[in-house]
Parts: structure tokens; sequence; C-alpha cells
């Protein structure tokens, strides 16, 4: 880490104003959706992907637009397709004919850039959908024998669309716990509708201005990191993820420890972006949600009741009460 | 805020905190153990239940104790203060920052000082009741005075359960002097003695299992007066025979003499007793009587055994020595029983019935006693020691013998003994 990171590590408060400016300079670029981006600013600072789910429409390339805008990132989208290989996201080795004669070289996928939106990621085949695993894990690329590391910070947003489930593949549980966050995108109000069809069919707004950059956001996780965390609350977190264990009708498989991991490292990152330096039961309470309801496996009787994740998440946490 | 100002806060919360454990689990536990105490004393209206008032206090106590007690070991942490604290609103700053407090990194230093100004600038959110809602407290007050107005309450069973407390209480004292003295019998039944004294024995030791048996059925003063009047008795017949064995023992080579002389302990004991347990008889055993007995005693330097008061107000008397003069009245064979009205030192008439150790005409005792006259009697040897008055025993024999009919309905002589108690007096009608 250069020196200016190391200036940053000493100086939290300023970290933490500059992430708040970059939160509030998204906030310009997208109409509503605030507990959204609060969500995916979580994610970032603590180096976690994102699935967000959601019908088409949403503003969801938007706000990953937004974001690299903001932070003055690279971003690559990338449209999931059944057609689509994995070569074609991670990249490929190419012969390259030059006057020395030809040579392999590779060449870069869309997985290398900062921020990757991996749009409708479900209807991939397994195949490709797994060629994310290692580059959202382990933030490499392995092409043949080779490794490439990817350009830090990398951070992935994949959709996918509850609804339109012929020809898709669903994400085996393997990869869903990969992704730190699910975040359901839900329908605007009418007013922040009004103000979307403001924004985008009306005059165009002022340019988004660059709030803070990649070394700063890298400085900012390594701080996040840091906060420290009350035995109480630590012990709340984890009687949390160990009740998804416990005897329930509606769960047929709980989290996994991944899932305290990601508590809370975003329990941490919320405290942050809320100005304070300790994590509190409020903040953990608010990350179950979108920690765990990817990672429980809901039950038969959940499943026939209608009994959504969110649900038993809620129930979980009215019967610890603090 | 200073560090050791924070810290200090939280200690005093802390305090707080285990004050207001102390009161509301005291209270709630109070309410339980008066709640229970109503039970009892509700319990001692329906049923005799003489410790009713006695349980309830325990309970009380003991669930105050209880109180104490939990209170001590689920006492407040300095940690579970601080969370207490944060509850007001600190969103679990002061918990991390109390936590850290050893620690000096820059965010951690950053975090306290967050803490700090937030507890400084919101102190006044911290409050804390260190007594329950009021609720609690009137319901205690309430039972208490429950409690307390059924404890005070007067009732026929409590009445009941009272003398039935007394019963067992005396039940108990009788049984215990009578299994030791079973248990002196049983020794001595083990010694070297002859086989019908060994047999003697074992006829006293299933007599007295009798009597604990009839003293563990007592459920009431009247069986237990009878039970006792039977003990009495036996203790009296026992300790002569005892006697008797132990003066036999001495005059003879093949027993011990430790034997003779435990013997002679255990027979002067019941003697005792059987004379004690007579001098506690009720109704007209009163003391005046006893003053009579006292100046005859002091006039006699009476060397026989005292015994053989029958406390129901029918038959007073004593065992008189052979040294009493003008011994009146029936007397027995052996353990010859004389009737009449003594007069005591002070000179108040009483009633009384003497066993003396010597029969009136056995020359120890001076004093007309075939005329059958009503006369005046003194020691001339050892000065006056007695004095009283005699009469026929055609007077006294009808009211005599109906108190002994009496006696034997009421159950008041051990059932082996109410054929001869009939044989005598039939005796006297043929």
């Amino acid at each position: 880490m250069d020196m200016l990171d190391q200036n940053l590590l000493q100086n939290p408060g300023y970290v933490a104003q500059r992430i708040a400016a970059c939160e509030l300079e998204i906030q310009k670029g997208m109409i509503g959706q605030h507990e959204i981006i609060r969500q995916v600013m979580i994610a970032m600072l603590t180096g976690g992907n994102v699935l967000l789910e959601g019908m088409p429409g949403l503003g969801k390339t938007r706000l990953v637009s937004t974001i690299a805008k903001v932070f003055e990132l690279s971003f690559k989208r990338i449209q999931f397709t059944p057609d689509l290989m994995p070569s074609d996201v991670t990249g490929t080795n190419i012969i390259i004919k030059n006057e020395r004669g030809s040579a392999f070289s590779f060449e870069r996928g869309p997985i290398f850039a900062n921020l990757v939106l991996a749009d409708e990621i479900n209807r991939a085949t397994p195949k490709t959908q797994s060629a994310l695993l290692e580059a959202m894990q382990e933030h490499t690329v392995t092409v043949g024998n080779e490794s490439h590391a990817l350009a830090e910070p990398f951070f992935v947003l994949a959709t996918q669309n509850p609804i339109e489930n012929e020809g898709t593949y669903l994400l085996p549980e393997a990869q869903l716990d990969r992704f730190m966050f699910k975040i359901l995108v839900r329908f605007p109000s009418k007013k922040e509708l009004r103000g979307i069809v403001e924004l985008t069919e009306g005059v165009q707004p002022p340019p988004l201005q660059r709030q803070f950059d990649g070394a700063g956001l890298l400085a900012a996780r390594a701080l996040v990191g840091q906060i420290p965390v009350a035995d109480a609350v630590m012990d709340y977190l984890l009687e949390i993820v160990m009740a998804t264990h416990a005897p329930n009708p509606y769960i047929r498989e709980g989290a996994s420890p991944r899932a305290a991991q990601a508590m809370i490292r975003a329990a941490r990152a919320k405290a942050f972006l809320e100005g304070r330096f300790n994590v509190s039961f409020q903040d953990v309470k608010e990350t179950a949600y979108p920690v765990l309801r990817h990672r429980i496996i809901p039950s038969f009787d959940a499943i026939s009741e209608g009994v959504s994740e969110d649900a038993i998440i809620q129930g979980i946490l009215e019967d610890r009460k603090v | 805020m200073e560090q050791r100002a924070f810290v200090k806060m939280i200690h005093a919360f802390q305090r707080r905190m285990n004050i207001a454990s102390v009161l509301q689990k005291s209270i709630a536990a109070l309410c339980i153990g008066a709640a229970a105490g109503i039970l009892f004393q509700a319990a001692a209206l329906v049923v005799p239940f003489y410790y009713a008032s006695l349980y309830s206090g325990l309970v009380l106590a003991l669930s105050l104790l209880t109180a104490l007690v939990l209170a001590y070991v689920k006492r407040i942490s300095p940690e579970q203060a601080a969370l207490a604290m944060d509850s007001f609103g600190f969103d679990e700053r002061i918990i991390t920052a109390y936590e850290c407090l050893g620690q000096e990194s820059v965010l951690v230093r950053l975090q306290r000082e967050d803490a700090m100004n937030q507890l400084a600038e919101h102190q006044d959110r911290i409050r804390l009741a260190l007594l329950p809602s009021w609720k609690k407290p009137v319901l205690l007050l309430g039972f208490l005075a429950v409690m307390s107005g059924l404890a005070l309450l007067p009732s026929a069973v409590k009445e009941r359960a009272r003398e039935l407390h007394e019963v067992r209480k005396e039940a108990r004292e009788q049984m215990k002097e009578l299994d030791e003295l079973a248990s002196s019998i049983d020794k001595l039944a083990q010694e070297e003695i002859s086989q019908e004294q060994k047999n003697t024995l074992q006829e006293m030791l299933g007599s007295l299992e009798a009597s604990r048996t009839e003293f563990e059925q007592a459920d009431s003063a009247k069986l237990l007066s009878a039970a006792t009047n039977k003990l009495e008795y036996k203790y009296a017949m026992m300790g002569s025979e005892l006697e008797e064995f132990a003066k036999r023992l001495r005059d003879g080579v093949a027993a011990s003499p430790m034997t003779a002389e435990s013997m002679q302990v255990l027979a002067e004991r019941m003697q005792e007793l059987g004379g004690m347990q007579l001098a506690k008889g009720t109704g007209a055993q009163t003391g005046s009587n006893q003053q009579g007995q006292s100046g005859s005693q002091n006039g006699q330097g009476s060397s026989g055994s005292q015994a053989g008061q029958n406390g129901n107000g029918s038959q007073n008397g004593q065992n008189g020595s052979g040294s009493q003069t003008g011994q009146s009245g029936n007397q027995m064979s052996d353990h010859s029983k004389g009737s009449g009205r003594g007069v005591g030192s002070d000179s108040i008439p009483h009633d009384y019935v003497s066993v003396p150790n010597d029969i009136a005409d056995s020359g120890n005792l001076t004093g007309n006693v075939a005329n059958h006259e009503a006369s005046e009697y003194f020691r001339a040897q050892n000065g006056l020691g007695w004095e009283g008055e005699h009469t026929t025993y055609e007077s006294v024999l009808g009211s005599y013998e109906q108190k002994a009919y009496e006696g034997i309905a009421a159950g008041q002589y051990p059932s082996n003994m109410e054929e001869v108690i009939k044989e005598y007096f039939s005796s006297f009608n043929q």
C-alpha cells in the first residue's frame, strides 16, 4: 500500500467523510433505492460481491455505472446468455503474429475491471457461471496454466430476474455462498418514479463528481476491518447464525460459517458508513437479511406455505431480543 | 470526559443496578413467599397444622434469602452495566469502549472518544428506577396483610392443632425417657442374672413397648393422660421389682456387684419417675398438698420412696416410709395404701394416699390404728413428722371404688391391672 494509503489509515474520520460523500453523490445519480445504495456501499467497503434480484429496468446497471464514476473505477458489463462461454468472461489465449513469428498472448476478458456487472447471471450455463467463482473468491483468473490477478478493488455485481425462470440455470448453493449480499430490488414508489423520469427524460443532470478513488476505497476497507466489536454483539451475531441450524420447520439447511464472516464485515461497514467506530446490535440485525436470505435453504413447508426467507430471518431475530 | 470518569460512571451505574436487582428480586421473592404463607395459613383453617405460622415465617425468610443469594450470584458486572447504559440510545458505544480500554489503536481511540462524548452529551438519558412499579410492593403488602389476618383468625381447627402439638410433644418426651429405660433394662437382661429375673425383665420390656405404642397413638390430652398414668404405674411397679432384684443380687454371689448397682440405680430412677410423674397429676393435686408432704418429709427424714401420687384429684397420697406415724386407711400387703386427710406444716388440709414401706402393724408405726377413729399421729423418735386423720374404709370405699372403675373405663390403668383392681374392690364386698 502506498504512502497515501498510510495517511488515510491514520485518518479514519476523513475516510469516513469521503465515503459518506460518495454515497451522497451516488444518490444524486439514483433516485430512491437508498437502502440498495447503502447495501451496495457496504459490500464495496468489505470487498464482497452482490447478487441483485429484481425486475428489469430498476436501475441496476445505472447504479453500478454511477458507483464507477464516483469512485473513478473501471466498469464492465457482461450480459449472460445461454451461449456465453467461460472464455467470453475470463479472456483467452490467442495467437499473435509479429516480426519474430507467432506466439500465444492472453487477451483479457471483461472480468478484468474494478466493477463488473454480470447481468442476468442465471441465463448462462453453470460452466460459465462457475467461471466467475475463482474471480469472485480469489480475485484471480486462471487460463491454461497461468493465473492472472485482477485489479483491486474488484467487485462483482450480478443480477437475476425473479420471474421468467424458463431456460435459466439456478445458481448452485456453492456459488450463491460467494455472494456476500443478496439484495432485493423493489419497484420504486410513485414519487421515486417521478424523480427517475424527470432525471432521465428531462433536463440533463449535472455530471457526477469523483469523490474518492480506488486507493481510498481500499484504505476504507482496511479501516473497516479494524472496527472493534463488543463481545455481546459478537455473541448476538453468532447466535443468529447458529439459530439457522436449530430445529426449524421452515429451514432445510442453515447458513454457512461464511455467513458469520460476511455479517460481521457488513455490520462493521454499516457502522463506518454511519460515522461510528463500533458495531451495534442494530447493525447486526439490519445486515442479517441480505447476508442470510440466499444462504438458508427453505424447507418444503416454507415453500408450500409461502414463507419467504426474509420471514424466516425475521422470526429468528424476534426470538432473540437484546 | 476523562477515561477515569468514564469508568467511574459505569461502576456507579453497576452499583445502582445491583441495588435495584436486590430490591426487585427481594420483592418478587417475598410475594411468592407470602403467597405460600397464605396457603399454609388457609390450610391451617381446614386441617390441624400447628406450625402454619412458623412455616409461613420460614418460607418468607427462605424466599428473601433466595432472592439475596440469587442477586449475589447474578450480580451485575461492569460489562452488563455498560450494555444496559447502551440501551439508552448509545448504540453499544459504551460497552465497546469499556472492553477496549487497554487498547490504543487509532480506531479504538476514536471510538472511545466518540463514546465519551456521546455519554457526556446525553448523560441525562440514563435513568434507572431502583424499585419496580408500584404494583409489586402493593401486591406484597396485600399478601402480607392477608397472611397475618389468617394467622390471627381463631378457629377450632387451630385449637385442635395446638392440643395435638402439646400431646405429641409430651408423648415424644415420654417415649424418649421410656426408650432410655428400656435400653437400660435390655442391658440388664444381658447380665448374669437368673432366668426368672430375665423373664421378668423381658416382660417389663414388653410392657414398656406397649406403653410406647400407646404414646404413639395418643392424639388427645385424654389419651395421653391415660397412657401417662399407666406408665407411671408401671414405673412404680417396675421400680419396686427392680429394687427387689437388686437386693437379691447384692445378697447373692452369682451376679456382679456392678449389675446389682446398675439395677438399683435403674430402680431408683423408675421410682423417681413414677413419683415425679404422679406429682404432675392434675385436678385436686394442689400446692397445699405438696406443702403437707414437705412437712411430713422434713419431720420424718423419710427413707422410703415417695411414690403414688395419683393426680386426678380422687386419689391423692404418698408413699410414706415406715417411720410414718398414724398411717390410716386401706392398706395392702406389700404396697399398702392409706387414705385420709392430711394436714401439712401450714395446717392446710389436703387429701393423700400413702403407700408406706412398712405396714401399720409392723411396729414401726405408732398410733391407734385399730379403733378406726380420727386421731392425730406424731413420730416420737424424730419429732413431729406428719399428722392427719383417718377414717374407716367403709366411708371412702364407695367413692374410691367408683373412681377406680371410672379410671378403668377411661383407660387410666394398665390393662393387665384392671382385673386386679376389680378383684381388690370386690373382695371388700364379700
